[in-house]
């Protein structure tokens, strides 16, 4: 339950907030426990035809009670909320710190593209834990204990039959609740998600469901799924619902329970009759006052249940491993990589994604890799980046196992262009991802315009994922990206497989101009203009089937040659 | 605004008799609470005022305390009539979202979206639910029982009667009115928050980006500080909310006071009121209030309920107009078409002037006059943009004309007559869908009919995917797709050849993979497919200038529209752009 610690943490930070908002909570709750009963007790005392001075003292004191309970039920408002979202706030930056290390290995477990949203969401429920389950018994415990003192003052029994009713509230509803609900909430969500994926899969796989006539059996089955749905949160709806009545009905047999011992206490002369009216109302109010506790098992629930998920999407023994000696490479000298028997496979597939793979990459040589989709070419480059790690045999850069290595120090000594280039809301000067000082625009435009891209402005703005480029111009842009980088060796995933064939040649000339002296690895789809390349690199799951020259494979009539006499096939694509 | 009204107002027609009684137990409810105030007044005056003994109290206790359980009850009785209609209008509205979604057309399938109608269907529908189950059972409440609490406060004591009807409209006038200032705050501030909010997801979907350039650091900076404004934001909304509350409760408080003091003035002043009558007006006040109050809260959440009843409102509404369009195509001459149309042999397929829109002002395709002979081996060319696969999918009946007509052996192809024309159909498209299953039951899917493993194996084998079982670690029992077993690129494509395989079927749409398949499922599928389009009319979207010069018929697509059609050799001769097309493609790959 790291989660909960780091959420304790967090709450801590935002003591001073919460200590305002128990403040708050508190002065509100006793200043509607002594409202009421003032009232109560200002009824009463007309019995007695008091002087009218008497009254108006009275209903002074309960305007002003009044009015102190509504402005600090504001402020309690005002200082819990407010503590909620800096509780959030930092929640959200202790978790993107811890996410960090782990990315992106936490994706390949759980492929499915929700996982983040997941995150974000469970990250949401978290902060509810302050503001409905930890915060609201403290302040119903206190204002009630302050009851209890006020009553004990008129009669001990009366404020004892209060403890006991507390605990009715505290414990025996609540748990009541939570009996049921574990089990209707746990299917809840699991039907819920199960519709989710259905209709999800449905929507992806609608042509082929259409074509093979499959589309009546599906909605069929939805349908039965969602009703299903609709009748588990029925259950757990009925379940709170009743919660919240059986806590109405022990506020009124509270009430109910005073009023009888009071009068059992007055006819025995025991007990003033004029408080009656008084301790009925502060007992029905401290009561109402306490009706958050019924519904806090949901939300408790609603908490744990993040807290349990979220560790373990997020282990909390941050898996780096601490490095025992680190060596730093030098950032002057053209990087080789010798790649010895390196094998990978992702959490959970069949077969590893690169087996037994040997390459060696000598400083300032140029490598292309070819070969279908899936045949474990990106898995390389993550490799070399030290985003993953090697399942066995290893990697070394300039001779020094890539394990001795600090991450930053490879990211920083490497031009990279991912297959999928992540690019963030803000202006397109932002997400070339370099501190602006360290460029004037001046050259920030020289290398747009080398990467194909000259008449763009700088302010322009990007939309979140880079939804407003199309993906031509997102591959450019993060081409320029790389090129404003100094690093010495260039990993390059099809770079350029949304460019047409001219546009693809004046980019990939300027780049390699740009990196004549340094190591360039790039992986490419198309097999055009590989002819300048040192060696070429053929891949089919997972492993080498080919290597060597542009002429040289050619005139072995292998793989290469026969993938290369496909593509001379190909027809309509230089499209745009 | 009218179209909501007309669904919700169709749910709710749906539930008439629960409305009624709703109604009846808010009226016994209603009772009931005056009855506990009456009681609870009663037992004080004896207790208190007439210093009566405890046996003759107890009968009012014993009375006092049952119908305090008989109003819990009741309340829960509301709550629960009001769980059911939701239940109920929540099935309802999924169904109709869920029938929707499989009977719409490719066209709109093919317009993505798909997280926003799983949305749709499921965060929407959720959303519905506080309409139904708080909303109404709120307001129906509030409509009876504070006008019986009013009427039983004028029979006790006119005075206090007054000063309620007086003082009762300004909690909802004030509401409205606040309610008005926080919605255009909150509506001038929405971009600002759902920006803040974004950020976080933002950065972590971008993290590996972030790691390699190094911003790790600046980016935590960024989440913290929209973290913040997103709070300093969001407490500016709920600063006006609260004071909202804040002045409401004022408001009750003051009006409270004002019957108090009135009361206190006619017991003390003029002695002209019994003890017991004031304290039950004196009790009955805040219930009365209350129930004003919480209306308020109730009247939030329908809101927020009426506005995602809208969306899913808006959604049927985009589609039933789609269906309503291709209702008036169907009106065609030929009716007693649904058991003339295919045989297993291959059928001739004529194309009349067919077009087709995706949405209004975008792409438009027009097909002209095309005539495909049964068996014949058709190749669609054209650039990428120029519309190829939308003329695949018109032919195959995924997209439906919005003019013109396409005739199978000389009958039109409708929407009654489609479950037998795909029953003949088979696609192999470039990303075949895996369905979460196993092996076995993927390729099953292909054959619409029950078949025996044998036939599965056999088809596999034919598509060279029994070595791929063989690998597995259950064989053809495998679970693959999501949440199972991944498959590369290449066995998905054979995959979806031993669908076809199963189903020899009598026209065969083939999208040509471009690149980024193995040799080996290369040859397979260049051997399948000849095997395939022996019995059957083969219609290939052609990216491969083998495939075009064995074509019988080309179909040259250029803007959306069929520029030309006939063999290889022809249209080399006839058509320029065709002929610069294959060369232009030829010195490309040969630079």
């Amino acid at each position: 339950m790291s989660e909960l610690a780091m959420l304790s943490k967090a709450m801590f930070q935002e003591r001073k907030d919460i200590i305002f908002s128990i403040l708050g909570g508190f002065i509100a709750g006793i200043a509607g426990v002594a409202l009421f009963s003032a009232s109560g007790y200002l009824i009463a005392q007309t019995v007695f035809a008091p002087p009218l001075y008497t009254l108006i003292i009275l209903t002074s004191l309960v305007k002003f009670l009044g009015f102190l309970r509504s402005s600090s039920r504001y402020g309690e408002r005002l200082y819990t909320h407010r503590a909620t979202f800096s509780i959030l706030s930092r929640l959200r930056t202790s978790f993107f710190s811890k996410l960090i290390p782990l990315t992106p290995g936490i994706l390949n477990k759980n492929r499915s593209g929700d996982l983040l949203a997941r995150i974000v969401g469970d990250v949401e429920s978290l902060q509810n834990y302050f503001l409905r389950v930890a915060y609201p018994p403290l302040v119903v415990i206190m204002v009630f204990l302050a009851t209890v003192l006020f009553t004990a003052s008129y009669s001990f029994w009366i404020a004892g039959l209060l403890v006991l009713g507390m605990l009715m509230t505290s414990l025996v509803v609540p748990g009541i609740v939570l009996l049921g609900q574990r089990k209707i909430h746990e299917r809840v969500r699991e039907q819920r998600s199960k519709l989710s994926t259905e209709i999800t899969e449905t929507l992806y796989g609608f042509r082929d469901l259409k074509i093979y006539g499959q589309l009546a059996q599906r909605e069929e089955q939805l349908q039965h799924y969602s009703a299903s749905l609709a009748a588990e949160q029925q259950r757990a709806a009925k379940q709170l619902l009743l919660g919240q009545s059986m806590h109405v009905f022990v506020t009124f047999f509270m009430a109910w329970g005073v009023l009888t011992l009071s009068a059992y206490l007055i006819m025995d002369g025991r007990l003033a009759g004029v408080f009656l009216a008084m301790l009925v109302m502060a007992t029905q109010t401290v009561f109402e006052e306490s009706a958050a506790l019924a519904v806090l098992p949901a939300y408790k629930q609603d908490s744990e249940h993040a807290a349990h998920r979220l560790t373990e999407t997020i282990p909390s023994q941050a898996t780096t491993l601490r490095l025992s000696k680190s060596e730093s490479l030098p950032t002057d000298l053209p990087v080789s990589i010798e790649i010895s028997n390196a094998t990978y496979q992702y959490e959970g597939e069949w077969r590893p994604a690169l087996m037994n793979f040997s390459l060696h990459l000598a400083a300032g040589s140029k490598t292309a890799i070819v070969g279908p989709s899936g045949s474990g070419k990106s898995t390389l480059i993550e490799l070399l980046l030290k985003l993953r790690t090697t399942t066995s045999g290893n990697i070394r850069i300039n001779k020094v196992l890539i394990n001795e290595l600090e991450e930053a120090n490879i990211w920083e000594l490497t031009n990279v262009v991912l297959q999928q280039s992540h690019f963030f809301k803000g202006t397109l000067r932002e997400n070339l991802l370099e501190d602006a000082d360290e460029h004037f625009d001046e050259e920030l435009m020289e290398v747009l315009a080398k990467a194909q891209l000259p008449n763009v402005s700088l302010n322009q703005e990007v939309y979140e994922k880079g939804e407003n480029l199309s993906d031509g111009e997102k591959q450019r842009l993060a081409l320029a990206r790389a090129m404003l980088r100094k690093g010495l060796l260039w990993l390059l995933d099809e770079p350029t497989s949304s460019l047409d064939y001219v546009t693809e040649q004046r980019v990939l000339k300027q780049l390699y101009e740009q990196a004549s002296g340094d190591t360039l690895l790039l992986i490419c789809h198309r097999l055009t203009g590989l002819e300048r390349m040192d060696q070429i690199v053929v891949m089919e799951q997972g492993e080498i089937v080919e290597i060597g020259s542009f002429t040289e494979l050619m005139e072995q009539k292998g793989y290469f040659y026969k993938l290369k006499q496909i593509e001379l096939q190909m027809i309509g694509e230089s499209g745009v | 605004m009218k179209r909501s009204k007309n669904l919700i107002a169709q749910h709710m027609s749906a539930q008439r008799k629960y409305l009624v009684l709703l109604g009846i137990i808010s009226f016994a409810l209603g009772t009931a609470i005056v009855g506990q105030a009456a009681l609870l007044a009663e037992a004080i005056q004896r207790i208190f005022v007439e210093k009566a003994s405890f046996s003759s109290v107890a009968m009012i206790l014993g009375m006092l305390l049952a119908i305090m359980a008989l109003r819990t009850l009741l309340s829960f009785v509301n709550g629960r009539i009001g769980l059911h209609m939701a239940a109920t209008a929540k099935t309802n509205m999924r169904e109709s979202v869920l029938h929707n979604l499989t009977r719409v057309s490719m066209g709109l399938s093919l317009q993505g979206q798909t997280g926003e109608r799983v949305s749709v269907a499921l965060d929407a529908v959720d959303e519905a639910d506080s309409y139904f189950s708080q909303y109404i059972p709120k307001m129906v409440e509030a409509m009876i029982i504070p006008i019986l609490v009013l009427i039983v406060t004028f029979t006790q004591h006119a005075n206090s009667g007054w000063i309620m009807i007086f003082t009762a409209p300004f909690i909802p006038i004030f509401m409205i009115l606040v309610g008005l200032k926080t919605k255009n705050k909150s509506e001038e501030k929405y971009a600002q928050l759902a920006h803040f909010s974004g950020t976080f997801l933002d950065s972590l979907q971008g993290l590996v980006t972030l790691k390699i350039f190094g911003r790790t650091q600046r980016q935590q900076q960024e989440i913290e500080r929209s973290s913040l404004n997103y709070r300093d934001t969001t407490m500016d909304i709920l600063k006006i909310a609260f004071m909202n509350t804040f002045m409401l409760e004022s408001i009750v408080m003051l009006s409270i006071g004002v019957v108090a003091l009135e009361l206190a003035i006619q017991l003390v002043v003029y002695k002209s009121m019994a003890f017991h009558t004031a304290l039950l007006v004196l009790l009955l006040v805040p219930e009365f209030y209350n129930l004003l109050k919480n209306t308020g809260t109730a009247f939030h959440s329908g809101r927020t309920s009426m506005g995602a009843i809208r969306k899913v409102e808006s959604m049927l509404e985009k589609n039933r107009v789609e269906a309503h369009v291709r209702d008036g195509n169907d009106q065609m001459p030929n009716v007693q078409i649904s058991h003339a149309i295919p045989l297993p042999v291959p059928p001739s397929i004529e194309l009349k002037n067919v077009r087709f829109q995706y949405a209004p002002d975008s792409f438009e395709f027009h097909s002209g006059s095309v005539f495909l002979k049964p068996g014949d081996n058709i190749a669609i060319v054209g650039k990428s943009g120029a519309g190829k696969t939308t003329l695949l999918h018109l032919i195959a009946g995924l997209l439906k004309p919005d003019s013109g007509i396409i005739l199978v052996n000389g009958n039109p192809l409708s929407q009654d007559n489609e479950e037998v024309w795909f029953k003949h159909v088979s696609y192999i498209t470039q990303h075949p869908h895996i369905f979460a299953g196993t092996f076995a039951e993927n390729i099953a899917i292909g054959a619409g009919r029950d078949v025996s493993r044998a036939e599965i194996e056999k088809a596999a084998e034919e598509a060279g995917l029994t070595a791929v079982a063989a690998q597995l670690d259950k064989g053809f029992d495998t679970f693959v797709g999501e949440g199972g077993r991944g498959l590369s690129g290449g066995e998905k494509q054979r995959l979806a050849l031993a669908r076809a395989f199963l189903k020899r079927p009598a026209i065969i749409l083939f999208d040509e993979p471009t690149v980024g398949l193995d040799l080996h499922t290369e040859s397979i599928l260049q051997r399948s497919i000849s095997t395939l389009s022996k019995t059957s009319t083969m219609i290939t979207v052609a990216h491969r200038l083998y495939t075009i010069q064995h074509a019988t018929n080309i179909l040259f697509v250029d803007h959306g529209s069929i520029v030309d059609s006939g063999c290889h050799e022809e249209l080399l001769k006839r058509l320029p752009q065709y002929a610069e097309m294959v060369a232009v493609q030829q010195k490309g790959g040969l630079a």
